[in-house]
């Protein structure tokens, strides 16, 4: 683990700099089964490949933002804020 | 060149030149032993006078480890030897070796089977087996190493003449290189040549022509050029240790682990020679043939008398050349299939051969060389066998990282430099130059390490770190440890301090033999980072001291007596006592009387705080809170509770609504970062217009409580504080002695009392003015203890000590702080389904019976067996009996039930209550 992290405020530093927020899931509807809800919490896929991801700048600008991370190469393809969709 | 250092080797002062090092001021001072090996205790001598074999580690100026053929000296520099006892010319612990059979290969796999026996043997074996020991006290321990991070746009690691053309071209090309080399002066191996007699200066961006002459000035001239340009910085007597994640470099230089992060990596590493197998291959006086070019052609030492030079080459080549300039005499040149064995005591006497006995001083061996390609391999190369060169080769690197020179199995000085020259200009993206595709010159040609099936009695050393023999090698495949990397593990041969560079090519080449296949079928063993040993020191860094908080009243408190608690980087009074022999307990009741019957006034500056405004500040509260705070109105404040998805209770503190945009939050002290952050993260993304400020730092807090504060607080406010004006839970902006101050009224110790925020730097001030206001009614302030007992008579829970990582507000009796009739919050499901199900446990309330006092953590128990657990426990004064907070099974938690606590060796009967101990209807702190 000491790959750079490219924080689209700050630009590329050290992932220590970081904390991570675990893959980006999307959160059951208020109203949905104890099923979903269960799988929400605690399932964790830890799929091999491309996976998007919350980072936050901890030592930097302190903002959340989306890594795309490959989860073989550990290598991150792209991070942006999560206004800026894509 | 004349003496002008002077050095000592156990205690003994030791001239020395200062271009020495502290084997060749050593060596010239006539030691021979630097060294005693780690089983046996034989004695070892210079090897490769290269920094890659473990036998002159010695201990410098306390540190141990330190190997001293690539130390420089520096006067009065504090040189030890280790590992030997009572010297290194004579160790009684030599006579280990007589006992080698009794330690055969595995010999702890296979003697320590039982835990009794290795607590038995290891005293013996840690004062026998080892290297250096670490000295004095950690008070005497050397200081700390520096980290520092640095970037580069290339990195070259070598700095011979491939490394040299590297950084020369990628810096004229415009780049920043930094160049690592491990040496003491750049060059490489042209240090040591007597003479280079080509024309390299057009292959060099360099001033003045380099035409040939001495290696040691060519190189001299080379390094020059190098030093010349202002954007390469070199980094000498430097090892490049590992290449980790990122193209991060890991480089130790002194006292200084550098971390490097560059755009691209030169490898420019070259071979290092490693040792021929055969018996006594160890004793001093058997050296390589470039530990002996070196310390002739940089040191001008006279090695010996007669040398008998092991070589494929009929005339003993330049080696053989060398020695004869510096006066030793040539015995004989042997071919390595004629050599029998050394022999002597402590040092060479003669070469055995075939043919004849060979009187002699000194044994040269031209060994294999072995490509140093460790970075490359861990840069993704692939390492190929290659017949021919008797070596393993560098292939398909990857993009960021070139090779050039002797580790890409050219040997020759034009093609280092021409590749050199191109890795340099790729690297710092320049157009290549012409004629720069030329193929091998000198392909390297490394003879093989075994030439003649050994003797099963003499010791022919494969491994010198661990003092593995051949027959040990060979004992461990008939074991069945075949494959390289089982026999590495079972046998630990690779894995001492050369990091396999001497062993690793004899150990493939005796499992190639065994299996009868070639060198390339068996492999190498994977190359990790470190490739060199490295402090552990080194990579802790340096003794950086803890960040310690303090509020702004700190030295008050220390000026009262305070006796102080670490919460988190905080320090907070836990009791204060004016006489330091004063119980704690009898402290903690004067400040627990106060607040109940006068009035008591706690720093509460290290609670964390937030101002949370915006248009959706409500919105973004009644969805990261479980209870609802759209609805609060301004002027009011209510408690508040975090929990995650699954309803685990996280942090809580008080939420206050300043304005209708405008909400202030205190968390608990060490929760401050997590809940800001996690209010950050759900409003991410949502468009929701809000800003979170932690303003901890920022603001004091004083907390005056108990029946008098209202009329302590009257004296220095006109805000009105009555109880129908500033009723309980109320809260607002208002000047108290003059300065601005947020004033909540809260009840978590049970009495009337304000939570008065305000600017740091009025602390000392505002503490001050309390105290004296307060001195007509006696008041006392009180610390963390006090406040813990003031509350858990109140029953108030303390998240984190009386809640764990499994507690929802059902179980922990919150159940009213989670409104389920709001759409949705964070947690919410995790709730309703707690609520759905019938709990496991429930935290209660408990009053002991008799008069005993349980500690936090006791057990409760059922028939004997611990089903419960107390979390918080304290004598009440108010009851006159301890009370408490417990984890109890649902079915033993009500009201009136007695449950029995585990008390060392007995238990104690408690009865569970159901309203809080003090004050049950809360009256008290509403007045
Ligand atoms: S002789 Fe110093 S490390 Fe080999
Ligand atoms: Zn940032």
């Amino acid at each position: 683990m000491s790959f750079l992290l490219k924080c689209p405020n700050c630009g590329d530093r050290s992932v220590y700099e970081f904390r991570f927020g675990g893959k980006l899931k999307p959160r059951p509807a208020a109203d949905a089964t104890e099923g979903e809800w269960l799988r929400y919490s605690y399932e964790h896929e830890n799929a091999a490949g491309p996976q998007r991801e919350w980072w936050y700048h901890r030592l930097g600008c302190r903002q959340w933002f989306f890594a795309v991370r490959d989860t073989c190469a550990n290598s991150v393809e792209a991070t942006f804020f999560p206004e800026e969709g894509a | 060149m004349t003496d002008s250092a002077r050095i000592f080797f156990n205690d003994e002062p030791i001239p020395a030149r200062p271009d020495d090092t502290v084997a060749s001021a050593l060596f010239r001072h006539g030691r021979r032993i630097f060294g005693r090996s780690f089983k046996y205790h034989r004695p070892r001598g210079l090897l490769c006078a290269a920094g890659r074999c473990p036998n002159c580690l010695v201990n410098v100026d306390g540190v141990p480890n330190v190997r001293a053929c690539t130390t420089p000296v520096r006067d009065g520099m504090k040189v030890a030897h280790q590992n030997a006892w009572p010297s290194l010319d004579f160790d009684l612990m030599a006579s280990t070796q007589l006992l080698g059979w009794a330690m055969p290969v595995g010999f702890y796999y296979k003697t320590f089977t039982r835990r009794w026996m290795w607590k038995l043997a290891e005293p013996l074996i840690r004062r026998v087996a080892g290297l250096g020991v670490i000295q004095g006290t950690p008070a005497d321990a050397p200081p700390s190493y520096e980290h520092l991070h640095q970037r580069a746009d290339v990195a070259v690691v070598g700095g011979g003449p491939a490394g040299l053309a590297a950084a020369a071209a990628a810096a004229g090309a415009g780049a920043q290189v930094v160049l690592i080399d491990d040496q003491t002066k750049l060059g490489g191996h042209l240090r040591f040549l007597r003479r280079i007699d080509e024309e390299i200066s057009d292959l060099i961006d360099s001033k003045e022509a380099i035409k040939g002459g001495r290696g040691n000035e060519v190189a001299g001239r080379l390094e020059a050029a190098v030093r010349e340009f202002p954007n390469v910085k070199v980094l000498n007597q430097a090892t490049a240790f590992g290449l980790y994640e990122g193209r991060l470099l890991g480089i130790l230089q002194d006292r200084r682990l550098i971390h490097l992060r560059a755009g691209k990596l030169i490898v420019a590493t070259g071979t290092y020679e490693v040792p021929l197998v055969f018996e006594n291959n160890d004793l001093p006086g058997v050296m390589l043939s470039s530990a002996v070019q070196r310390l002739i052609n940089v040191h001008e030492l006279k090695l010996g008398d007669a040398a008998a030079v092991v070589s494929h080459e009929e005339d003993g080549g330049a080696v053989a050349e060398d020695l004869r300039a510096s006066g030793v005499r040539i015995a004989a040149v042997v071919p390595p299939s004629d050599v029998r064995r050394v022999k002597g005591r402590r040092r060479v006497r003669s070469l055995l051969t075939r043919r004849a006995e060979i009187a002699c001083d000194l044994v040269v061996v031209r060994g294999p060389r072995v490509p140093d390609a460790a970075l490359l391999s861990q840069a993704g190369a692939k390492l190929v066998w290659d017949d021919e060169a008797g070596a393993f080769l560098p292939a398909s690197l990857p993009d960021f990282a070139a090779a050039a020179g002797r580790v890409t199995g050219d040997t020759s000085l034009r093609g280092a430099l021409i590749r050199g020259r191109c890795a340099g200009l790729e690297a710092a993206g320049a157009p290549r130059g012409p004629a720069d595709d030329e193929p091998f010159r000198e392909p390297l040609r490394s003879p093989a390490p075994l030439h003649h099936p050994l003797s099963r009695e003499g010791k022919a050393f494969v491994c010198y770190c661990e003092d593995q023999t051949v027959r040990d090698l060979e004992d461990a495949m008939v074991e069945g440890f075949e494959e390289i990397e089982t026999l590495k593990r079972y046998t630990t041969a690779t894995m001492g301090p050369c990091q396999g560079k001497m062993c690793q090519l004899p150990s493939i080449g005796i499992c190639a033999r065994r299996k009868d296949v070639a060198p390339g079928a068996v492999g190498t063993t994977t190359s990790r980072p470190p490739v060199a040993p490295v402090p552990l020191g080194a990579l802790a860094g340096p003794h950086l001291h803890h960040p310690v908080k303090r509020t702004p009243m700190h030295e008050l408190h220390e000026r009262f007596g305070c006796v102080w608690t670490d919460m988190g980087e905080w320090k907070r009074p836990l009791y204060y006592t004016k006489d330091k022999n004063a119980p704690m307990r009898a402290c903690v009741e004067a400040e627990y009387r106060a607040v109940r019957e006068r009035a008591g006034m706690i720093d509460l500056s290290t609670l964390g705080k937030l101002d949370v405004a915006g248009t959706d500040a409500p919105k973004l509260l009644d969805k990261v809170y479980t209870n609802r705070f759209s609805d609060l109105k301004v002027g009011r404040a209510r408690y508040a509770v975090i929990c995650d998805e699954a309803g685990v209770i996280l942090d809580d503190g008080t939420i206050s609504r300043a304005a209708p945009d405008r909400y202030f939050i205190t968390t608990t002290t060490g929760n401050i970062e997590f809940v800001q952050q996690w209010l950050e993260w759900w409003a991410a993304g949502t468009g929701m217009c809000v800003h979170v400020t932690n303003v901890t730092g920022g603001f004091a807090a004083v907390n005056v409580a108990g029946p008098k504060a209202r009329d302590l607080l009257r004296k220095v406010t006109k805000v009105d504080l009555g109880p129908k004006a500033f009723p309980y839970m109320g809260c607002t902006e208002g000047e108290v002695a003059g300065v601005p101050c947020f004033l909540m009224r809260l009840g978590f110790v049970g009495e009337t009392g304000w939570e008065v925020h305000f600017p740091a730097e009025y602390g000392e001030y505002l503490w001050d003015t309390f105290l004296e206001a307060g001195r007509e009614f006696d008041v006392w302030p009180f610390g963390v203890e006090a406040q813990r007992l003031l509350r858990l008579e109140k029953r108030h829970v303390i998240v984190g000590v009386d809640t764990d990582a499994t507690s929802t507000p059902i179980g922990a009796d919150l159940a009213w702080v989670a409104k389920m009739d709001k759409d949705d919050f964070i947690g919410k499901a995790g709730i309703a389904r707690a609520r759905g199900r019938p709990a496991r446990e429930r935290l209660v309330g408990f009053v002991l019976q008799d008069e005993s006092i349980p500690e936090d953590g006791s057990a409760i128990a059922r028939d004997g067996k611990p089903v419960g657990r107390i979390t918080s426990v304290r004598f009440s004064p108010a009851h006159g009996k301890a009370v408490g907070l417990a984890w109890v099974p649902a079915d033993m938690a009500d009201p009136g039930r007695e449950i029995d606590i585990h008390l060392s060796g007995r238990f104690a009967r408690a009865k569970i209550v159901a309203d809080p101990f003090y004050d049950p209807k809360g009256e008290r702190q509403k007045r």
